[in-house]
């Protein structure tokens, strides 16, 4: 059967002479596969949430010397803080293959004389800028720059 | 041709005796070349006269015809009865108000088009002897596209924002905003530009797509409203620099 929604969803401003039914969802409709996608892709700011509880940490542990960095440290190898991250890997990629490929219709269709170029240019740039930004922030990490 | 029976399962609500919309089932004798809206005529011209469900072109120009089939908002007139099993149901457009069986109420949404004023707005009207507005192909296909809806609010079914936020103005609302605001002819952008900026527009949409998904005609609501948001922005940033109305 149907799932209801907001019971005031389009609901004109003046209620009319005639009786209506509450507005409803069809049975269905949130488990097709498209819905399921798109209710995971905001379900993924909750690991963005925890992502950021977590950086608070490390910025804490930083500040706190070098015993807290260590303890911080032996922490996170632990299996749950590993999985979780694989979790939040997963996420990050599955929000910017999606984000990506919505971006190209979302430019205007110009910005005075210049117009945006064709959506395969725009998702190549993308995906160059987010391999380009890995390499560069994995580097660091690795101690390849600095 | 061979004919094969279906069962449709059809939401029924009366609103003189009905509390709550129900379910009834149907069979019917579907021909392989029926589309649903067929399926539905047939009920209600051999088996219950009582069906009410609105219909009118049968060739998806009217936008009339759209309902829930198996969950999925749909075109009935389009929707072949071959591409479903043997079960169909059929329900009234979600996130709508349900007036009776298959008939929603088209009030909001009627209010919701006109609040973005989708007319050519003109600052002054242009004197006959001036002769007819010109515009270059490359100017008409900026907002072609986005012309193409045929208001049949599959999209507004579709959208989650819709189906939570009883004030957002919805995707057919702001793609038509958004086809006048790309107009050559227009002069009324700061004023929808306006409207887009205030709340429950477009960035109360949260770029699920569905809208696109479903859109019959291919009108890409998604697109519109995304393209809107951006538009908003640069003409609030602009305003600081320009004079209000200085084009």
């Amino acid at each position: 059967m149907a799932r209801p929604v907001h019971p005031q969803a389009m609901t004109p401003s003046r209620a009319g002479r005639t009786r209506t039914a509450a507005p409803q969802a069809a049975s269905g409709w949130y488990t097709q596969p498209r819905m399921l996608k798109y209710l995971l892709f905001d379900a993924t700011g909750i690991v963005y949430l925890l992502v950021g509880f977590i950086a608070l940490r490390v910025v804490w542990a930083l500040g706190s010397g070098p015993e807290a960095w260590q303890e911080l440290m032996r922490q996170l190898a632990n299996p749950l803080y590993v999985a979780f991250h694989a979790v939040a890997l997963v996420s990050v990629v599955f929000v910017a293959v999606r984000f990506f490929s919505l971006f190209p219709k979302a430019q205007p269709a110009h910005i005075g004389p210049v117009k945006p170029p064709p959506a395969p240019l725009i998702m190549a740039g993308l995906y160059a800028a987010w391999l380009g930004v890995t390499a560069v922030v994995t580097l660091i990490l690795a101690g390849g720059l600095f | 041709m061979s004919e094969q029976k279906k069962t449709f399962v059809i939401t029924r609500f009366d609103p003189d005796r009905d509390p709550a919309p129900r379910q009834q089932s149907y069979e019917v004798p579907v021909q392989p070349d029926w589309k649903v809206l067929d399926a539905l005529n047939y009920i209600k011209d051999e088996i219950d006269p009582s069906l009410s469900h609105r219909w009118s072109c049968r060739m998806a120009v009217c936008g009339s015809c759209g309902m829930m089939v198996n969950g999925k908002p749909s075109l009935t007139c389009k929707d072949a009865v071959s591409d479903y099993g043997n079960r169909i149901e059929v329900a009234p457009l979600s996130n709508f108000p349900i007036v009776r069986d298959l008939i929603v109420e088209l009030e909001s949404f009627m209010e919701k088009l006109k609040s973005v004023k989708p007319w050519i707005v003109k600052a002054k009207e242009r004197a006959l002897e001036e002769g007819a507005h010109r515009q270059s192909p490359e100017q008409l296909e900026e907002f072609k596209q986005f012309s193409y809806c045929i208001n049949c609010m599959l999209c507004y079914s579709a959208c989650p924002v819709v189906a939570n936020e009883p004030d957002f103005l919805g995707p057919a609302a702001i793609a038509l905003g958004h086809r006048y605001n790309m107009d050559s002819r227009d002069e009324g952008q700061s004023e929808r530009n306006e409207i887009f900026r205030g709340e429950g527009t477009v960035f109360s949409c949260s770029y699920a797509n569905e809208c696109s998904e479903v859109c019959p005609k291919h009108v890409d609501p998604a697109a519109a409203v995304n393209q809107a948001k951006f538009n908003a922005v640069i003409d609030w940033v602009t305003g600081f620099v320009t004079t209000r109305g200085g084009k």
